[in-house]
């Protein structure tokens, strides 16, 4: 694996988490937890990115995370840290389905497909009774002892995924996706079975994507339907555009600069869809980089050095 | 030459393919030995591209069969295919133009070897036979065109393929480049115990490298020989309306 | 069978506007091969206008239908203005750029929802009726205005195929749809083509809009439902085929219809999304499509 320049990452972990610490405000806790949340949605969209696919179904999968540690919890009584878990293995286990099918198909067709993917999945939480319909599930809490400590732990969780997802990026694997992405026929002919290489990646931003549905869930303790429109996905999108979509910083950075300005942008008044749309149409018009893109210059190689 | 006992590494039988009402490639016989290079010609139309992808799994035949190192291959997968030991390469583009050369090689060497270390020792055999060994940092895109083409080769060579499938590798090359492309041919088959299949149509090439030579026309098997047999054969001749042996 | 012959004529008539809807999808890609989420909102924009301008209209004493007539002209021109600002300032620098496009239509569609609440305001118009009364074809009824609207979107429809395969402008953008590079090696002017085709898609929003406005409810958010559903029916029927759009315009008509009749809407809609998957499954380019 290449040097994936640990040190630098998890000092910034580091004083990530005691930053986070320090935090006593509630509605500052509540951004922190956006940007970690919607931190981890974008990498997990990139990462499929890699194959060069846009997945529109994050938004669903993000749901079926929620959904998922949201019943194993408050109705099958099921632990924390297992419910937890239950959201990302639900997410991943649903995306092998999805994408066993619909991975045979590209470009335009597979984003449509997500797309209507993510709003038939909503049709049905809320005809589900047991997932709470159209009001959606209450009481998703997390356990006393994180009490305060909310913000850290979903940091914590949020980075460690991150990571995760960074290192399978720098590794041999991350490779044939990029290959992938630059020349299917060429990565079929070595004795690589494509399908099934899209599909592990498909369901491991899919088990991401439903850690992240669950951190939400526990974050909120309230989750509806209206919650995971293809908005989730949108901005996902919106957060790695504009931030950059050509090293893993790039999304973190648009997270947090789309988070933030957001937020302000609420205070004026409602004009929160305005404000992002006009970003993300700026930032595709004049930013074809992204942020990040602007302080790199060259386009990082894929391969690194050896 | 290799010896009668040792089994074919490729035999098609009436190997035919339809596309609608044009017969592509109509009742082929031939066969590929080990350590051999043998040379796929024919005029424009003749069906070499077709018979490529046949062999290769990219199409399936229509009728006929198709034995791949002893087995029954009619119809399989481009990954069985691929898997069993024949790698192709593509008429264009047959690398990723934004990874590094090292990358590219590396792709070849996934399936076939585990672990990180002796796949980079794989990539550094690879790039060295192929003289690719100062460029492997660069990105690939960057590279002049007769670079870029070994590249092709190089990451068709690093899975270390039994029988090796090249669609037309030395076009936009120039003379020094054709002539150290064909020692590692020639290398390829020696060192390495590879048969190489070369559709090619730089003649003087095909010529000098290639222990026996198929010849296709209008779909359909012409004659089959050795470089010799091949040149003094009036019906290539004629099939070719005198085509010189200069390119 | 009278409930066959109904449930027919229902999904005839709203499988109109989700052909005309996905007529425009399926025209953009071919020729510009770009997704646009915003397409919904040039339908949204020019309802929007019919709805706002007939009351007031009719109110400052004109009769309803060239009340109607002129609210239509004026909402299919702001439609369509909208749409060139669109292609301008932005569509026209990502052709063939499948992502860049479409994340950019996802910001128009933030910005644009957010503007047209704030112009329109989210309570609903309901426009008066132009055609009032309602007739019965094979014993099934169907209101005159909804009858209207059928027969405008099968008229427009009509005119759009003879247009595509009789007129140069036509066959021009066709030959685009089928093979870019052949096309410019044609000599055909790339950039006139690509404009044509996204004025020709922005002008089949904008007259749904006009069309659906006297039929339905409309509100500022009226478009996301048309959107998806004209994005299901060109994905069935293959992006960049005209004859696959209306194909798929009217499969997810018949089966919202069908399966909201003997189900219910939401199930209808589960419905049509896994029969889209099954497309897919057999067809991974849709039924007719060469994208």
């Amino acid at each position: 694996m290449d040097d994936l320049k640990l040190p630098y990452w998890l000092g910034g972990l580091v004083l990530a988490l005691a930053g986070t610490a320090l935090v006593r405000d509630a509605y500052i806790a509540s951004v922190v937890n956006l940007i970690a949340i919607g931190a981890l949605t974008a990498v997990s969209l990139r990462f499929v990115m890699l194959m060069g696919e846009l997945n529109f179904a994050t938004a669903a999968f993000v749901g079926i995370g929620a959904y998922t540690a949201g019943a194993t919890l408050t109705i099958l009584g099921w632990p924390f840290p297992l419910a937890l878990l239950a959201g990302g293995i639900g997410a991943g286990l649903v995306s092998i389905v999805f994408g066993y099918v619909t991975l045979r198909t590209k470009g335009p067709y597979f984003l449509l497909i997500g797309f209507a993917f993510t709003e038939a999945v909503r049709i049905l939480y809320s005809k589900s009774a047991t997932l709470g319909g159209t009001s959606g599930m209450i009481g998703i809490f997390p356990p006393v002892a994180l009490d305060g400590w909310m913000p850290t732990f979903i940091v914590a969780v949020s980075a460690l995924l991150i990571l995760g997802l960074y290192a399978l990026e720098r590794s041999d694997f991350g490779k044939i996706l990029t290959a992938i992405r630059d020349n299917e026929n060429v990565a079929r002919t070595v004795g690589l079975d494509i399908l099934l290489i899209k599909i592990a990646c498909f369901a491991t931003a899919s088990f991401a994507a439903g850690i992240a549905g669950s951190l939400h869930a526990f974050a909120n303790n309230v989750i509806s339907p209206g919650d995971f429109s293809f908005l989730v996905a949108a901005f996902a999108l919106a957060y790695v555009k504009v931030g950059g979509e050509d090293s893993i910083v790039g999304p973190l950075v648009g997270t947090v600069l789309l988070v933030v300005l957001g937020s302000y942008a609420l205070g004026l008044g409602g004009g929160e869809h305005i404000f992002y749309g006009a970003a993300i149409m700026l930032a595709v018009l004049l930013l074809p980089r992204g942020v990040t893109g602007l302080a790199g210059g060259k386009r990082p190689q894929a391969g690194g050095g050896h | 030459m290799p010896p009668d006992t040792e089994p074919v590494l490729l035999r098609t039988k009436g190997l035919t393919r339809r596309f609608g009402g044009l017969l592509a490639v109509s009742d082929l016989d031939f066969e590929i030995r080990p350590r051999e290079i043998l040379g796929l010609i024919g005029p424009n139309g003749a069906g070499k591209s077709t018979t490529f992808n046949l062999i290769s799994g990219f199409y399936k035949p229509s009728a006929g069969e198709l034995h791949v190192f002893g087995e029954n291959c009619t119809g399989r997968s481009s990954l069985a295919i691929s898997r069993l030991g024949l790698v192709r390469t593509f008429q264009h583009g047959s690398l990723m133009r934004s990874m590094t050369v090292a990358d590219n090689i590396l792709l070849g060497t996934i399936h076939g070897v585990k672990g990180g270390a002796r796949r980079r020792e794989r990539v550094a055999q690879t790039a060295a036979m192929l003289g690719l060994s100062p460029y492997l940092s660069e990105e690939a895109g960057n590279l002049p065109h007769g670079l870029q083409r070994l590249v092709s080769i190089g990451i068709a060579f690093a899975a270390r393929p039994k029988l090796l499938c090249l669609d037309e590798p030395l076009t936009g090359l120039n003379q020094t480049e054709v002539a150290s492309t064909l020692t590692v041919l020639e290398r390829i088959r020696d060192e390495f115990a590879c048969s190489v299949l070369l559709v090619e149509h730089n003649m003087k090439a095909v010529m000098r490298v290639c222990d026996r030579i198929v010849v296709l026309h209008h779909g359909q098997h012409l004659a089959t020989g050795t470089p010799a047999e091949i040149r003094a054969d009036r019906r290539v001749i004629e099939a070719y309306l005198g085509h010189r042996h200069e390119h | 069978m009278q409930t066959a012959i109904q449930l027919t004529l229902t999904s005839l008539q709203i499988g109109a506007v989700y052909i005309l809807f996905s007529l425009g999808l399926t025209l953009i890609f071919g020729v510009m091969r770009i997704v646009n989420f915003a397409h919904g909102h040039l339908f949204a924009v020019s309802a929007l206008v019919v709805a706002a301008a007939v009351p007031w209209l009719a109110s400052s004493g004109l009769p309803v239908l060239p009340a109607y007539l002129l609210a239509a002209l004026a909402g299919i021109a702001a439609a369509m203005a909208l749409g060139l600002l669109m292609y301008l300032a932005g569509f026209r620098f990502f052709q063939r750029d499948m992502v860049g496009s479409f994340i950019l239509s996802i910001g128009l569609v933030l910005l644009l929802d957010g503007m047209l609440l704030k112009l329109f305001g989210g309570a609903v118009r309901p426009v008066p009726e132009i055609f009032p009364g309602t007739i019965s074809i094979l014993g099934a009824a169907i209101t005159i205005q909804r009858f209207a609207l059928c027969i405008a979107a099968i008229l427009i429809t009509a005119m759009l195929y003879v247009a595509l395969t009789r007129t140069k402008l036509g066959k021009a953008l066709r030959a685009f749809s089928i093979d870019h590079e052949a096309a410019m090696l044609q000599g055909i002017p790339y950039n006139r083509m690509a404009l044509a085709g996204f004025m020709i898609a922005s002008g089949l929003a904008a007259l749904a809009g006009a069309l659906i406005a006297p039929v339905t409810i409309v509100s500022p958010v009226i478009g996301a439902d048309y959107l998806i559903k004209g994005f299901i029916a060109v994905i069935v029927g293959g992006l960049g085929s005209v004859p696959g759009a209306i194909l798929g315009g009217l499969f997810v008509a018949a089966i919202e219809t069908f399966g909201s009749f003997y189900f219910d809407p939401s199930s209808a809609t589960v419905a049509i999304f896994f029969l889209v998957i099954a497309v897919l499954l057999v067809r991974p380019k849709g039924l007719l499509g060469h994208g």
